[in-house]
């Protein structure tokens, strides 16, 4: 069933990485080593502000780490590319091409002729089943039709690994569900790795093989989770008692470092101490 | 006014492609599949939007009637009694006159020459504004060092009104024709530079960043991710460049000119041709009007992506 994936393969090597200079400077990454072995899916989870689009960034060549490197088979990331696929969180369509010509662009880019483009991107489309809106234009679809094109153009250009940073994260909750089950589907077809942001538990268990926990600012990684659910992934896996027990043991995880986000000081428990004799005009001040 | 809203198909019908994929995801249950329905009664809901459209046409069309049937009746009423109260309607002529000698007008090869004339220059000055004023600005707004180096000169130069060049551009031009092309040109080249600098600024970065990741290189990504992400602004300042072309045109041409419609008006004056003074006003309206029309044409499209009353700017 599993050809051999010798491709894809990212390896981030105690990568940091610093905004800023002097004083004001902040550590958004500090530290941190993990990797992605060809045809895997992980997913990368931590508290808002953790750094962890930061990490994905610096895999995609946005970002300059300031210490450390990551490499993509052996090749260090230098600046974006082909063959490192990305989704983004937010909707990245060009909205003046058709759903077709967004699949097409990447390919153009290589200078594949017309009439291949043509036929890649309708292939393509066929198979996430986007072909009877070729010729819309991306304000005419809804917001999960607009990430599947996404992922479908990330895919176009038939790159080693595919980067996805909280692509699910601005829909409503029953389309995500359904837009995770696309994703794992068309992953399965494509076998390639992925390296999946989220701040969604649920999410990151059902489609990934390993989910790293990171830490708040400065993130560092905190955990390692491997997810022993068989493939494919199904629905109904959701509900199972192996399901419940890694939401459990992620939440805890994640609920220390979200606390630690928040306030610094506001350690566990100490949200008991958080009753305040409101008066109208304390509450006021609260606000 | 009456912006043509696209449907957005509603979520989420998922294709049999995927499906198939996974075998034993086959059981959950889907969203409707709406979006087919939402096609097939598309002629009925065009035909409802036609008729909603009449009904609110009509009265339109109605009320255009009375207001300017108003503003000539109480033309003709002017002038017909001379009014003089302060302002003086005694020279004026009435629209019956302006009229006749409109039709007169539209009989001679001259009337049509100056028109010629003042198309040509617009098509010229403004032509190249449009090129210069969208070239420079994508560079502008792109690269920090080009910035540097142009924009400040552009923003000394830029509150100087193109009218205020008419002297300098007679020395500076070989003939009368070109320094008129020149004012023109002025006149139109910045706002057009300022909204495709303001246009390349306001693009979403994460467009840029995709055009990156799916390969684009900075002259693919300047043509074929920049320049259309900035076209709406890029039309809102061709638009008001065409108003201000048209503007410093007419002033250029009462001043210098030997032909075009700015002449033809003064001329009228000059000779004492009340009536011709309304002919070359009216003219100049028109003109103006269908140079703007065009403009906001080009302008949809384009940029067939945009609701059809946003596109062309204002």
């Amino acid at each position: 069933m599993t050809e051999a994936i010798s491709k894809g393969h990212i390896v981030i090597d105690h990568v940091g990485v610093r905004f800023g200079r002097n004083a004001s400077a902040v550590d958004a990454v500090t530290d941190v080593s993990m990797e992605v072995k060809p045809g895997e899916f992980v997913s990368i989870i931590g508290p808002s502000g953790c750094g962890k689009s930061t990490l994905l960034n610096v895999v995609a060549g946005f970002v300059n780490p300031s210490t450390g490197k990551a490499t993509l088979d052996g090749k260090p990331v230098e600046k974006p590319g082909v063959d490192r696929g990305m989704v983004f969180q937010q909707y990245s369509l060009f909205p003046w091409m058709t759903v077709r010509k967004n699949v097409e662009f990447g390919l153009k880019m290589q200078g594949m002729g017309a009439t291949h483009r043509e036929e890649a991107a309708r292939t393509l489309l066929g198979l996430a089943g986007l072909l009877s809106f070729e010729n819309h234009y991306p304000d005419q679809l809804s917001g999960g039709m607009k990430q599947r094109v996404g992922i479908v153009r990330a895919l176009a250009t038939s790159p080693q690994v595919l980067l996805m940073d909280e692509p699910f994260g601005a829909l409503d909750a029953q389309t995500r569900v359904v837009m995770q089950e696309i994703l794992t589907n068309m992953w399965q077809r494509f076998r390639i790795s992925v390296m999946f942001i989220t701040h969604d538990i649920e999410e990151s268990i059902f489609l990934s093989d390993r989910i790293l926990v990171m830490t708040a600012r400065p993130g560092r990684i905190k955990a390692e989770i491997v997810v022993p659910l068989p493939r494919p992934r199904t629905p109904e896996m959701i509900g199972t008692p192996e399901f419940g027990a890694l939401v459990q043991q992620l939440r805890a995880l994640i609920r220390e470092e979200s606390l630690a986000a928040m306030g610094g000081e506001l350690k566990d428990g100490g949200l008991g101490g958080f009753e305040i004799d409101v008066g109208p005009k304390g509450m006021a001040e609260l606000v | 006014m009456h912006a043509i809203t696209r449907p957005a198909y509603e979520e989420e019908a998922v294709p049999a492609g995927t499906a198939e994929g996974g075998a034993s995801s086959a059981s959950v249950p889907r969203a409707a599949a709406a979006p087919i329905a939402a096609r097939a009664s598309a002629p009925s809901v065009a035909l409802a939007r036609t008729v909603a459209w009449l009904g609110m046409a009509i009265p339109r069309l109605l009320w255009a009637a009375l207001s300017l049937g108003l503003f000539i009746g109480a033309w003709h009423l002017a002038t017909e009694y001379r009014l003089d109260f302060y302002i003086r309607f005694v020279n004026v002529p009435g629209p019956t006159e302006v009229l006749g000698n409109f039709s007169d007008m539209l009989n001679t090869s001259r009337y049509y020459e100056h028109v010629w004339f003042s198309m040509r220059r617009i098509l010229i000055g403004f032509g190249i504004a449009a090129a210069l004023g969208v070239l420079l600005g994508l560079l502008i707004g792109q690269y920090k060092p080009v910035r540097n180096l142009l924009f400040p000169v552009f923003e000394v130069l830029r509150p100087i009104p193109a009218i205020a060049w008419v002297p300098m551009a007679v020395m500076l031009w070989p003939t009368n024709e070109t320094s008129i092309v020149f004012i023109t040109f002025l006149g139109s080249f910045f706002p057009i530079l300022l909204n495709t600098i303001h246009g390349v600024g306001s693009v979403d970065p994460v467009l840029v960043r995709a055009g990156r990741c799916l390969g684009a290189g900075e002259a693919a990504l300047l043509r074929q991710v920049i320049l259309p992400a900035a076209l709406p602004h890029i039309f809102t300042g061709l638009a008001i460049g065409m108003g201000v072309a048209w503007v410093s045109l007419i002033a250029a041409e009462m001043i210098s000119g030997q032909y075009g419609v700015g002449y033809f008006t003064w001329e009228a004056y000059s000779l004492i041709e009340y009536a011709d003074i309304v002919v070359g006003m009216i003219t100049i309206g028109v003109l103006g009007l269908a140079c703007s029309g065009a403009i906001r044409l080009v302008g949809n499209l384009m940029m067939p992506w945009l609701p059809a009353s946003a596109g062309g700017g204002k």
